[in-house]
């Protein structure tokens, strides 16, 4: 009965690839998500809080995985995870919001965000109803300028109830009328609403026995399966998980989040199985931490962490890192790791598979792309 | 002794809210399930004019919008339109000569938000969390001083506070009264809170004294900002400490105080600036919880302290500034006096005021008024917003202010009449559409702009439909027969919820949706201010 709903549900039967986009919102660090075990700066700069070698999840034999993040064990010994070192932007306020923007919007004064260019960039200039979902409760800075961008926080929610048809003829009239942002957005929430109610009062099973959790980001990752699977022309999703700005004592402000965003990308990959060779989940955030502990048994704003890329025919199972070195001389401003790899040079080859090569100027302007060899 | 104590603070806050409220009507006890309710049941005359006239404007940009016969009554505040607004405006702006029985009775009973810091601890967090946003959904739903509800709004977002990071869960409700509220219009005298706080001697700030005379100007805000212990607590200001030479500051407030608070992002520092303005507010702490026997009898915890031996009193530089040696907690005051009066902080200010009031991309000529008018008066926060009300481009930029979704459902509380307790079922609205009171994550308070919040269309017309058919909870309730009697009929009260005459278009969806109100409140029209 599942399956057979399924594959009632399959709509469109759209071949489309899907991309997910993970922001870890605080600055998450990375020194402490993916240790580099063999720099002996690490643990001098760090000799409170620094994961030891014999406690993390070996990677290679230079980087280990805190072992609260070992469910990524799984998609990375697959080969389906790689993880990107040493990454982040230009950007060197060590503001949450200056770095934010900046990731998001691709560029200082970039009109819109970057992936709200993307999807204009599409061939079908990404003007589906849910070409773009964010999944929480407010559209975030990477989708502004989206042709379409649909909240989201769950699919049960997601209608005006039973015997609306009136209410929902009256109100498609008036916002029919509005020939601006909001007259746009009405259209593609009407458009949401005929697509969603299709999926509503199924229960969803999801696929390999994948179980996840009830913590909002695996949620919304298991919300994000189903759309998939449902095939309603999910292109683009953006979800946070926030809350790593771990400027006192770090480990009670990590401890709770790495496991939750570890568990939601694990259950995510189990339940999607061969799907997700049309899918592509990045994970970024805006800064790293600074490489010296303070005196609260944190770390404050740095500049180069990790990134996350599984999926979509990456070639996994590697730590990719040009690794600067934790000496004080190689350091960056106040004590901070450098930043390596250009986070458009690993959300640039991920965009190519789209086809849209000839416009990946227009989604990153202004900047002189060196795209990393993600899919070998 | 807790409990006595704890009584003498609920008749305190109780006799002070009396006094306050003085009125012929008798205020309701506001009881969770009940909700608080204006009972007028007299006619109205709504606007009728073609397009959003001055007074509608006003009435949309002062306040949480119009509650029926307030156009009427601004309208009567002047002889012509132009000398009713700026009635209305000095009325506004001067919160402290407006009697408000409704915004008193709506609070009442709900007992938290008037204790001492230290007695916050007694309190479960949830129930704090819940007082206060019960509190701010009433006090905007129900109170006369509505620029200053709307300006206690602006305020919160400016000194953003999540309270559920550590010990502010207990302290924001004491940083909501004693710096968001006191200092959000200037000194409004509104004295039935803070002095039962005052009265019973259990708190005091850390290095207050020197002030004899009280000012409330901006400047003074930041300052109780500062040292408030909520702030403390959420930018980690409490563990910015040197002990040993090689301590490094915790930069997270010092960061903030420039880019958000004083200068803005663009405001001429450097990480430079950051990090030495890190080194002067070293050793100031907050006093932590401690559970256990004798902890109802010290009123302590929560207490604000500069420690000395955690203080960098080496010389420091701030902006080209230099800060001698040896000045120890006046390093503080020095700081606050190179930025809250700093240009950048006026056109800081000027930008984000503009932006609320005026338009989401603020016109530059309106920026600049406002400015001077800040720098002019030191920070007086009236002074500032008469300059800018006194705009062209304030009096000629209408109905382009997209409602953030608190605002929304304020303002249909509001035009509808509405009897409602403010409780959870209205904060799980907010909550759902993303703009719940005290729920956002990062200093720099909610956006103010409307594209964050398009999204929620969906959300906003099921509220509008819930709302219309009593579905809300037993807490909320509305009339809507009575409502339209009062207003004189749907097309009359369609241009109540409008600010205007409805146009043709609208007329016939009101007809075709089958519930006219909700229509009007999920529709286009009713979406901006």
């Amino acid at each position: 009965m599942a399956a057979n709903s399924q594959l009632a549900l399959s709509g469109d039967g759209d071949q489309r690839q899907t991309l997910i986009a993970v922001f870890l919102r605080g600055g998450a660090d990375g020194l402490n998500m993916v240790a580099p075990f063999e720099d002996d700066g690490y643990f001098k700069a760090r000799p409170r809080i620094a994961i030891k070698k014999e406690d993390s999840v070996q990677l290679d034999d230079f980087f280990g995985l805190n072992p609260l993040l070992s469910e990524l064990e799984r998609p990375y010994k697959d080969g389906n995870l790689a993880i990107v070192h040493a990454a982040g932007s230009e950007d060197d306020t060590r503001s949450h919001f200056e770095a934010q923007d900046l990731m998001e919007h691709g560029g200082l004064l970039m009109p819109g965000g970057w992936l709200g260019r993307f999807l204009r960039a599409l061939p079908d200039g990404g003007n589906g109803p849910l070409s773009a979902v964010a999944v929480g409760r407010s559209v975030p800075e990477c989708l502004r300028g989206a042709p379409a961008s649909t909240v989201m926080e769950s699919l049960d929610s997601f209608s005006l109830g039973k015997k609306a048809e009136r209410m929902t003829a009256a109100l498609t009239r008036l916002y029919g009328l509005e020939n601006n942002a909001l007259g746009n957005v009405a259209k593609d929430t009407f458009g949401a609403m005929k697509r969603i109610e299709k999926l509503r009062n199924e229960k969803y099973i999801p696929g390999n026995d994948a179980e996840y959790s009830y913590d909002e980001f695996s949620r919304g990752m298991q919300q994000v399966a189903r759309l998939i699977k449902a095939r309603v022309g999910l292109t683009t999703v953006s979800i946070d998980i926030g809350g790593w700005d771990s400027h006192f004592v770090q480990s009670s402000v990590m401890d709770p989040l790495m496991p939750r965003l570890a568990k939601g990308l694990n259950s995510f990959y189990t339940d999607l199985g061969r799907e997700m060779e049309n899918t592509t989940v990045v994970v970024m955030t805006e800064f790293g931490r600074r490489v010296y502990e303070n005196a609260s048994f944190g770390t404050d704003h740095g500049r180069g962490s990790v990134m996350f890329v599984m999926g979509g025919g990456v070639k996994g199972g590697r730590v990719i890192a040009d690794w600067p070195s934790l000496d004080d001389k190689v350091l960056e401003g106040p004590g901070d790791l450098p930043v390596t790899t250009n986070y458009r040079n690993v959300l640039a080859p991920i965009l190519s598979r789209f086809g849209i090569d000839d416009k990946m100027r227009k989604v990153f302007p202004d900047y002189d792309l060196k795209p990393l060899d993600l899919f070998g | 002794m807790e409990i006595s104590r704890r009584k003498f603070v609920q008749l305190g806050s109780a006799a002070g809210l009396t006094v306050a409220a003085g009125c012929n009507r008798m205020p309701e006890i506001l009881v969770p399930g009940s909700g608080y309710s204006v009972n007028d049941k007299k006619p109205f005359k709504p606007p009728f004019t073609e397009s959003v006239d001055l007074i509608s404007h006003h009435l949309n940009r002062l306040s949480f919008g119009p509650r029926p016969g307030e156009y009427e009554r601004v309208r009567k505040m002047g002889e012509t339109e132009e000398e009713a607004v700026a009635a209305y405006i000095e009325e506004q702006l001067h919160p402290e000569r407006i009697s408000d029985p409704e915004g008193a009775a709506s609070i009442r009973g709900i007992e938290t938000l008037n204790l001492p810091a230290d007695l916050m601890f007694e309190f479960r967090e949830k129930v704090l969390l819940r007082d206060l946003v019960r509190g701010t959904n009433q006090r905007a739903i129900f109170s006369r001083r509505q620029l200053y509800e709307v300006m206690v709004q602006f305020w919160t977002d400016h000194f953003n506070i999540d309270p559920t990071k550590g010990d502010c869960r207990w302290l924001k409700t004491w940083d909501d009264r004693e710096v968001v509220r006191k200092y959000a219009l200037g000194d409004v005298g509104i004295k039935s809170e803070s002095s039962v706080a005052k009265l019973i001697g259990a708190f005091a700030l850390g290095g207050n004294e020197e002030q004899d005379k009280p000012s409330f100007k901006f400047p003074d805000m930041v300052r109780a900002s500062a040292l408030s212990p909520a702030m403390l607590w959420y930018l980690d200001g409490r563990e910015n400490r040197t002990e040993e030479d090689e301590d490094k500051p915790n930069e997270n407030y010092a960061r903030e105080l420039l880019e958000l608070h004083t200068l803005g992002v663009h405001g001429g520092y450097t990480q430079g600036d950051v990090m030495e303005v890190a080194r002067c507010l070293t050793g100031w702490t907050v006093s932590r919880v401690k559970k256990g026997p004798g902890f109802a009898l010290d009123n302590q915890y929560g207490k604000v302290e500069f420690k000395p031996g955690l203080h960098d009193d080496n010389e420091k530089t701030v902006l080209g500034e230099t800060i001698p040696a040896g000045e120890g907690s006046k390093d503080l005051d020095h700081v606050l006096r190179i930025v809250s009066l700093h240009p950048s902080t006026a056109k800081h200010l000027a930008t984000k005021l503009c932006r609320r009031f005026i338009a989401d991309e603020p016109p530059a000529d309106a920026v600049k008024t406002v400015a001077q008018a800040f720098l002019k008066s030191e920070g007086d926060i009236r002074e500032t917003l008469r300059a800018l009300f006194a705009t062209d481009n304030f009096r000629n930029t209408r109905g382009n202010k997209f409602k953030r979704p608190f605002n929304f459902i304020v303002s249909a509380l509001r035009a509808t009449d509405a009897r409602t307790d403010g409780d959870k079922p209205i904060y799980d609205y907010m909550l759902r559409m993303g703009h719940a009171p005290f729920n956002f994550p990062t200093p720099d308070g909610y956006p103010e702009e409307a594209t964050p919040w398009m999204g929620t269309l969906l959300w906003r017309w099921n509220f509008a439909l819930a709302l219309s058919e009593n579905r809300i909870d037993n807490g909320t309730r509305i009339n809507p027969k009575r409502l339209a009697e009062r207003a004189g009929g749907g097309e009359s009260l369609m241009a109540h919820l409008l600010g205007r005459k409805p146009n043709e278009p609208e007329i016939e969806s009101w007809r075709e949706s089958g519930n006219g109100l909700a229509l009007a409140l999920a529709s286009p029209a009713f979406q901006w201010s």
